[in-house]
Formats: structure tokens, sequence, C-alpha cells
């Protein structure tokens, strides 16, 4: 499985420096992308799942900085890469997908005029083999009557329907990555399994690679083929779906999954992590979760080393759980 | 706001050099104002102190005193002198006599140091003559032009007659005195830099006050429309519109016209074109506070409308408030000197700066600029770091400026 | 422990849609076009009971945020009833003191908190100006409140902005507790939140109903925590009730094809990576709702009568119901 790895991530450090000190944001992140494979990155807000994606895609601002760690692509190395290179790997190779669909989607422009944009910054393709390659785009997405689509304005669709555009011009070039950033958070129920679905026929159709950023477990286990966790800008664990939803061994996953409420009886109290997630200005050596944890003992405060547990399964964790 | 808010926000400040200078030369500008009689060297309000003969003197110019004249009567009455005088003016001058023996008498101007244009000595009895004097040639009027010093002596070949009265006439020169007009004089003679200052007072006053006046009002207005929605805020919101669509210094003048012209009267002008503006600012952003959930809170909690308004949605409102405020002082005060200059604004006898800048205008063809110039100057810098002053608060309000 | 604290009935909203006296008279007498009107609850009738804490569940547009704040009393009915202990809530709640037996959770931890006061302000000022509290002993009673939902005492002094997201959320519970409330309205009171720091607000949300006994109405989009917090669920679409049931029943046996629908499309957490069924079709515009059954064109058992008839509530089984013409009391397997 290994050597199918096109995209990787190694020891990528990425700090912001601001007034009030530096923001260790992501610390010693490394993990790798396999085509056909979703890979989710799961984690609450300031866990750092965020800013491992603009990082990839180069978007890290004033006062932030790539500090150390390597990103490449089928070999090339995308961190020493300036504005112009990066516009070339930039939705051309690796695409992304935001949240909000309004902040990839100019609310001026008709959704036909944004595809032919995207693909002509990139090449030079005639007006009909465009519009064949939108409609396609679209239809691949479940976007039903594809042609009276092309021709309406975002602010005319649903949430739903926008969001669908926006991973659709993420699919027009091609790219061989796709990076999601909560795609499906602001979304129903419903619509969300809709295009969960849609998505992962795409995936496994056209043999991309993919990183689905959320904090949301449950639309990861059923997406996902492997699955990262991180807390406070660390990798705490990272394994196959299967690894990590059924056999989780690091404290955070597992207190994490027991904290959801359909895992537990209901009325009763859930099994909740005591505390707060510790000030990244403040970090100690140590693991961040330490505080936290009920398994803490005084080696914690020491730095963490990954441990290998299968192939696929890293943890890092002085006293996992065993199975 | 909490201390360490209020301290990150004024080194937000302060990042910004020009925000610091402007804030430096508004302070400096409202120190000006607030001790204006302290710093002024003269009173221009005091108009018994003008004279014409300092009327438009340049930069840098001494204040001259005026030319006077002395008249006394001089009574000789069997060797007793006395001095009688003539005219009851007052004056710096005065004459004295003396006998300085046989035939012979003084008469002498003081104090000394005086310059006199001329001194005349008036019915000499016959046979007396006055030392390098001219009779007039009909007259018994004997002058002396110029005189290098400030005593005759009246001298004759046969004896005087027991009594006799003389009259004696001393001008003396206009003179230089210490006091130097350091930013020249207007038309009336009034010192320049005073005016400026107390000019500066004014301005700031109304601009103060009348900015002022107008965000209690237009605020207020403004919650109101935001609270009552419907009928109320469609015609809150058409008479800003009506007001916008008018040229500010057309309603100015216009109010002025029939109001007459006076401080208070000018406020009123002014609080009158500006309130729209704090309406139409302090409901839009009212509008936004009232869609959050704190507001719904509120009313959850059952507290009053004019609760909900006044201490929550207020406080909330008040720094893009406070943004317009900054700026429309600078407004204000530049509405106020245009309508002086119009000469619609405040009495001639209170110069703002916009009036001394009327009162110089006809002059400035004739090379007398610092009447216009200075004036206009310190209106410039003042306007300019009050908006700069408003533009930084406006930037540090706006979130997506900010890191 | 079966007093009716609350009763809805045919409770409805609208909203006239973009529009302003200026826009009205235009419409009315120069385009001769009636102002669009969204009816964002539709004729809900519900119960409460004290002491007990029912659910609304449903997609974004399903109004019930708005029957959330008409509940709660801060937006008033286009028509229909609202009954609190019996009496109309019209009178109830010109009676302000009573009127804060009704309070409310919100949803978004940054915004439902005044960024301009202290949390001592925040929590005790109704307390305060309704007389509940003497203003010399607010401070006490304030910190009593916080610590009730798990603040420092130290809170009282500090701005929210000074606090995290979950921290916000228990000064939204302690203003909500500082006036005694028998009722409390949450709307979605945990969707902002991560999932640790939401396990914390739920546990400390069902903390607070054992000891004082409220009667909740937990309004959310999350299955997972409405079947974790209810004793009866209320499934809403478009404005309408389409289901009402006890929990367990609900989950166990959905009825009505909407809620079967989102049953199925809600995530679960297992190892083994399920496949979905691709559910077709579009939340259709509360502006435009279709006719009939509202949920007809997403139906998979949508019959001809679906498009003319509006179903009402109907009893399946005892404390059950549901709008369905087609699904007949007692054969709830298809």
């Amino acid at each position: 499985m290994s050597d199918t790895f096109f995209f990787k991530v190694d020891g990528l450090n990425t700090w912001f420096f601001t007034r009030k000190g530096t923001i260790k944001s992501v610390r010693d992140i490394s993990f790798e992308v396999a085509r056909g494979e979703v890979l989710g990155i799961v984690g609450e807000s300031g866990s750092g799942k965020s800013v491992t994606g603009m990082s990839i895609m180069g978007q890290i601002d004033e006062p932030g900085r790539i500090v150390s760690g390597s990103i490449s692509l089928d070999g090339q190395e995308l961190t020493g890469l300036d504005f112009e290179e990066m516009r070339h790997y930039r939705g051309n190779r690796i695409a992304m997908v935001f949240q909000n669909p309004l902040m990839t989607l100019n609310p001026l422009m008709r959704v036909r005029d944004q595809m032919y944009e995207a693909i002509s910054a990139h090449e030079s393709v005639p007006r009909k083999e465009m519009y064949d390659r939108c409609i396609e785009a679209l239809r691949s997405v479940g976007i039903p009557s594809p042609e009276e689509r092309l021709n309406a304005y975002p602010h005319e669709m649903s949430g739903g329907m926008r969001q669908r555009v926006v991973i659709a011009i993420a699919l027009l070039l091609g790219p061989d990555l796709i990076i999601a950033d909560e795609p499906t958070t602001a979304l129903d129920v419903t619509i969300q399994a809709q295009i969960i679905y849609q998505i992962r026929r795409q995936i496994d159709e056209r043999g991309l690679g993919m990183i689905w950023i959320t904090h949301d477990l449950s639309t990861l286990s059923e997406l996902a083929d492997r699955i990262m966790v991180m807390y406070a800008g660390a990798m705490m664990e990272i394994g196959t779906t299967e690894e990590i939803i059924g056999a989780a061994r690091h404290p955070y996953t597992r207190k994490l999954l027991e904290s959801v409420p359909s895992r537990n009886a209901p009325g009763e109290k859930l099994k909740q992590i005591p505390g707060n997630m510790p000030s990244l200005l403040t970090l100690g050596e140590g693991c961040p979760f330490a505080n936290r944890c009920e398994r803490m003992t005084d080696i914690c405060r020491q730095p963490v080393q990954a441990r290998q547990l299968s192939e696929t399964h890293r943890i890092w964790c002085y006293h996992p759980f065993e199975d | 706001m909490s201390i360490a808010s209020f301290q990150d926000f004024a080194r937000r400040f302060a990042e910004s050099r020009s925000a610091v200078i402007s804030l430096t030369v508004s302070l400096v500008f409202v120190f000006c104002a607030i001790f204006a009689p302290l710093l002024a060297p003269t009173d221009p309000y005091d108009l018994t102190h003008l004279q014409l003969s300092d009327a438009l003197k340049p930069t840098g110019s001494k204040r001259m005193l005026p030319g006077e004249e002395v008249r006394v009567n001089i009574r000789v009455n069997n060797g007793a002198i006395t001095v009688l005088p003539a005219s009851p003016t007052k004056t710096r001058l005065s004459l004295a006599a003396s006998s300085c023996g046989p035939n012979c008498l003084t008469v002498s101007v003081e104090p000394t140091a005086a310059r006199l244009g001329s001194l005349q000595v008036r019915n000499l009895p016959n046979g007396a003559t006055i030392e390098g004097a001219k009779k007039h040639p009909i007259q018994p009027w004997w002058t002396i032009d110029n005189p290098e010093s400030s005593e005759v002596r009246i001298t004759s070949a046969t004896s005087l007659p027991a009594s006799f009265t003389l009259l004696a006439i001393a001008k003396s020169l206009d003179q230089e005195t210490d006091f130097v007009f350091r930013l020249g004089t207007d038309n009336f003679g009034r010192d320049m830099l005073s005016a400026i200052l107390y000019g500066i007072r004014i301005s700031v006053v109304v601009g103060l006050v009348a900015a002022g006046a107008a965000m209690v009002l237009g605020t207020a207005l403004g919650l109101f429309a935001a609270w009552q929605r419907g009928v109320t805020d469609a015609i809150i919101m058409r008479a800003v519109d009506f007001m916008l669509g008018l040229p500010a210094l057309l309603i100015g003048l216009a109010i002025l016209a029939i109001l007459g012209n006076g401080v208070s009267k000018v406020v009123l002008a002014i609080v009158i074109v500006q309130w729209s503006y704090y309406a139409r600012t302090a409901r839009s952003f009212a509008m936004s506070e009232l869609g959050k959930e704190y507001v719904e809170a509120a009313r959850c909690l059952r507290l009053s409308p004019v609760r909900i308004m006044l201490r929550h949605v207020l406080p909330n409102c008040m720094p893009q408030i406070i943004v317009l405020f900054t700026l429309n002082i600078a407004a204000a005060i530049s509405m106020e000197s245009s309508l002086s200059f119009l000469g619609v604004g405040l009495p001639l006898t209170r110069p703002s700066l916009g009036m001394l800048i009327a009162s110089g205008y006809e002059f400035i063809f004739s090379q007398k600029y610092w009447i216009s110039i200075y004036p206009g100057v310190v209106l410039l810098v003042m306007i300019v770091a009050m908006n700069l002053l408003g533009d930084r608060l406006r930037d540090l309000n706006n979130p997506r400026l900010d890191r | 422990m079966n007093e009716m604290i609350f009763e809805a009935k045919d409770l409805s909203r609208s909203f006239a849609v973009g529009s302003s006296p200026l826009q009205d008279f235009t419409d009315h007498f120069l385009r001769n076009r009636q102002p669009a009107v969204l009816r964002a609850v539709d004729n809900v009738s519900m119960t409460l009971n004290e002491g007990e804490t029912l659910g609304v569940v449903g997609e974004s547009g399903c109004g019930k945020s708005t029957l959330a704040r008409m509940i709660a009393g801060i937006l008033p009915a286009s028509s229909g009833e609202r009954r609190f202990r019996g009496e109309d809530y019209d009178s109830f709640l010109r009676r302000k003191r009573d009127a804060l037996k009704v309070q409310m959770v919100f949803q978004d931890p940054m915004s439902s908190l005044n960024p301009r006061l202290r949390v001592g302000e925040i929590v005790g000022e109704a307390a305060v100006l309704h007389g509940l509290v003497p203003r010399s002993r607010v401070k006490d009673y304030v910190v009593d409140i916080l610590a009730r939902v798990g603040l420092p005492a130290d809170s009282v002094g500090r701005y929210p902005h000074q606090f995290s997201g979950g921290q916000r959320q228990r000064v939204g519970i302690a203003r909500a507790l500082a006036v005694k409330p028998d009722m409390l309205i949450c709307d979605e009171a945990v969707a902002a939140l991560d999932v640790s720091v939401q396990a914390q607000i739920i546990n400390l949300l069902l903390d607070i109903r054992r000891d004082s006994g409220l009667a909740m109405i937990f309004i959310s989009h999350d299955l997972g925590v409405i079947r974790h917090l209810c004793d009866r669920v209320a499934v809403m679409y478009l404005g309408r009730v389409v289901e009402l049931a006890k929990t367990s029943e609900l989950f166990a046996s959905p009825t009505h094809p909407y809620t079967r629908m989102l049953l199925d499309g809600m995530p679960k957490i297992s190892a083994q990576r399920r496949r979905f069924m691709p559910i077709q079709g579009e939340i259709p515009s509360p502006l435009n709702p279709p006719s009939g059954c509202h949920f007809h064109p997403r139906c998979p058992m949508v019959t001809d009568h679906c498009h003319r008839v509006r179903p009402e509530l109907r009893e399946i089984e005892p404390g059950h119901v549901h709008a369905c013409l087609n699904v007949e009391p007692h054969s709830k397997r298809l």
C-alpha cells in the first residue's frame, strides 16, 4: 500500500508569530494520502486541522509561516514554491473546498462563467469542450438538470446545491488531491448524506486522493478510509477507520468517541472529557492532552514519540489502551 | 471597556504614525481652545484697544503708539508761573515751564524721551523770540519742527511784561513699542495670533457642541426608528434621505438667513444638517445588533425596550458613532467656517477662523496675504488632523482590517 | 407530573418577505401584487408537561427556531393559541415578573452574550430589575448561579470574549436560570460546540433538569442529541409537525416517510463503513412550498392524493401522531 502514496506531509510545523507570542498551531504533522483514498482529519476547534489544510494549499498568511517540514506531491516539494509556481498546483493538482461555499463562489457571476474561468486559468480549451466538461462535472456531483444550473447565479441555489457546485468546480481540472474543510457541516442531514454519497463515488471512480477535515467523527466513520485524530496542534492517533472507530487506543480518541450521544444510553449522563483545550501559547513539551487525561503520569511531560501499532495504526501516547 | 482591552486598543492605534500625530495635533488645538485667553497676547474682542494705525501690518512688525498732542496755557504773573492744561485729554505727554533768569523762560516736554514732531508756542509777548523756531508769517506762533531737545527757551531782549499768557502745543511722533505682531494684523489692527487662538476656541467649541448635539439627537432618532420599525422608521428615514439629499451648506445658509447670525444659531444649523448621519448610522447598526441573540435574550428576560436599547444595543453601536462623531467635528468646523466666510455665521466682533479668512480675502491681492493664509493653514491642519483621527478609529473598528 | 405547563394550538407565524411600508404601498397600488409571505410555522399544535423534555427536530427552514421564539414569547404569533398553565399567553406575558418563568438558551455562544457587559451583569441584571434579588446581594446570588453551571466565582468580573465557547454557553444557561424559570427553551444550544464541549453542556442540562424539574423544549437538528435528552420528539418539515411521539418509539418505529428518511440520513458511528442509499431531492423553498403534503416531491410513497390534500395529524397509537395520508394506523411497516 505504501508505494501508492502520492501525497506526503512530513514533519509539518506551522506557527503564527503574534504579539502575544508564538502560536504553534501545527506541530510535527506527518501523513500521506493514496489514490482513491479519503483521509479524514478530525479534531475540535483549535486542533490545527484547518491550518494543516491551509498549509498544504500554501495559504498561510502573515503572521503565520510554515516553519519546517515538507509537503510533496508525486515527489515534487511544495513548501518552497512561490506564488506563481503554487498557482499551477492550486486547482490543477490540488483543489480545496471550504465550509462556506460563498467563500469560493462569486455572487455576481453565473455558475457557467465561474467554471469557465476555473478551466481557462489553467489550460486553453475550446468553449464547446469547456461546456461539456462543466456539464459532466455538475452531473457527477448529483446536480439535476445541470444545463439550467449553469446559467444560475449562486444566490438562486440552496446551500446544498452551492456546495455541490463548489465540489464540481474542484473536480473540473481533474485534480489529484481534494482538500475539503468541513464541507458538509453547514448542511442538513439528508443533503449531507447525498453529498457524501456522491463524493465517495467520485473518489472511487476517478482514483482521487482526498483529505476531509471535520470535527464530526460520525461523518468520517461513513466516508473515510483512514482517520487522523488531532488535538491542540499535534497528532494523537492515525489509522484505518476500523482501527480508529472500532479499536481506538489513544485515551483522547476513546473519550471523543464515548462523548458522542448516540454511544451513550439515552437520558444517562454522557461520558465527558473534563476541562478545556490548553492554550496553544503555553504548551509544554509533552502530550498536550495530559492535563485532561486520566491515564496521565509524569512521563507524559516528556516529548511523545510515535508508536507503530500495526502497519497502518500509529499513536502518540505513553499509556495507550490495550486491546 | 476593561483596562487590558483599552491598552490593546491604544497599542493598535499607535501602530499608525499619522494617527498619533493627528491625535497630538488635535489635542494641541483643544489645549489652545481651552487656554486661549492665557496664550493670546491680546484680547481681540476688546475693541477699545484696537487702533487703526496698526491695521494691515505685516508679520513681525511692532505695535506703534500713535502721536499725541498736548496744549497748555502758561501764565506768567509777576514772576509766578502756572501751567494750566488747555485741553482735558489724557496723554502721556505733559508740559512744564520754568524761569531761566531775567527775561528768560523754559518750556519743557515730559517725558524727555518722547520724540516730538513739533513744539509750538503761541502768543509770545512782543520782542520775545525762540531760538531755532520759525515764526508764522502772520500769527505770533513760533514753531520748531522735529526738535532736537525736549525743551525750548524763550528769550527777550527787552524785559518781559509783568504778566502774560502763552499757549504751548507739543506734538509727539508715532512711537514704536516692544509689542510684536507675530502674525501681523488684520484690517482693524487686531493681532492675528490672538485672533487665531480665539478663533480656534470658537471653532472647536462650535464643532464639539454642534457635533455632540447632533450625535445625541441623531442617535436617539436612529435607535427609535430601529426599535419601532414600520411607519415610524419609514418617516424618520425618509427625513434622513431628504436631509442627505440637500447640500449641507445650502441648508445652513437657509437656516441662518431665517434666524440671523450668532454662535447658537450656527450650532443649531449644523445640528439640523448633521443629525441625519447619526440617525442613519445608529439605525443600521442598531438593526444589526437587534438581530443578535443577546437582544432576544434580553427580551426573554422581559427587560423594557428603553433599557434594551440604551443598555444593550447602544453601547454596541457606540464605536461606530464615535468614529462618525470625530469625522463630524471636522465637518462641523469646516461648515461653521464656510458659513462665517459667507458672512452669515458669527458676528464680526467675535471672529472665527472662517471669518478671519473672509476678512483677509479682500486684501489677498494686495500682498497682504497673512490675514487669510494663517487662519486658513490653521483650519486646514485642524480639519486634516480630525479626519485622520476619525479614519484611524474607523479602521480600528473594522474587524476586516484587524488581524 | 402530568400537569400541562404549556400548550400550543394551531400556532402559525408568517413573515412578509423583504417588505417595507413603502414597498407594500407600491406593491399594492402600482404593481398590483401581493407581497411574498413566508409561512415559517404553519398550524403547529403541541403540549408540554411539567418536568418533561420535548424535542423539536427538523432541517434548516423547517421553522423550528421561529417556533422556539413564539413559545418563548419574544415573537408574536400570527394566529393560534398559546397557553401557560392554562392561562392565555398574552395576559401571562403582560405580567413581566411571571413571564420570566419561560426562558431561552440560544445557539450562538458568540452573539448570545452582550460583549460590552460583564458576566456578573449579564446574569444578574434581570433578577435585580425584576426584584427577585436585592441589588446588595446580587453578587453572591450570581456567584451561586455560576457555580451551578460550573463556572468559577471570578467569572463575575470578566467579559464574554474572555471565555471559551463552552463557557459562554454556560453563561447563557446561567442567565436563564438566574430568573428561576419553570420552562426552558434550548434553541440549538449545543450545535455550535465541539464534541467534547457538547457532552459537557448536555450533562449540565441533564443535571439542571434533574435538580430543578424544569420542563424543557429542546430544539435541534441533531437526532443523536435529541434522542439522548428528550422524552418526546416532534419532527417538523417546512413549518409543519409531521410526526410526534415518545422518543423511544419514534426512533424504534418511525412511521412518517420523512422521519424515516431523516433517521436513515443520520450518520452513525460504526467501524463498518456503510454505503449510502442516494436520497433524492432538495428541501423546497419555504417561500413556495409544495401543495398538499409538503413532503410529496421527495416522498417514496407519494400518490395523487398527496398533491392535493393537506394531511392532518392523526393518532396512530396513543401518544403517537403523524401527518401522512398513506401510512395507516396499525400498519406501521410498509
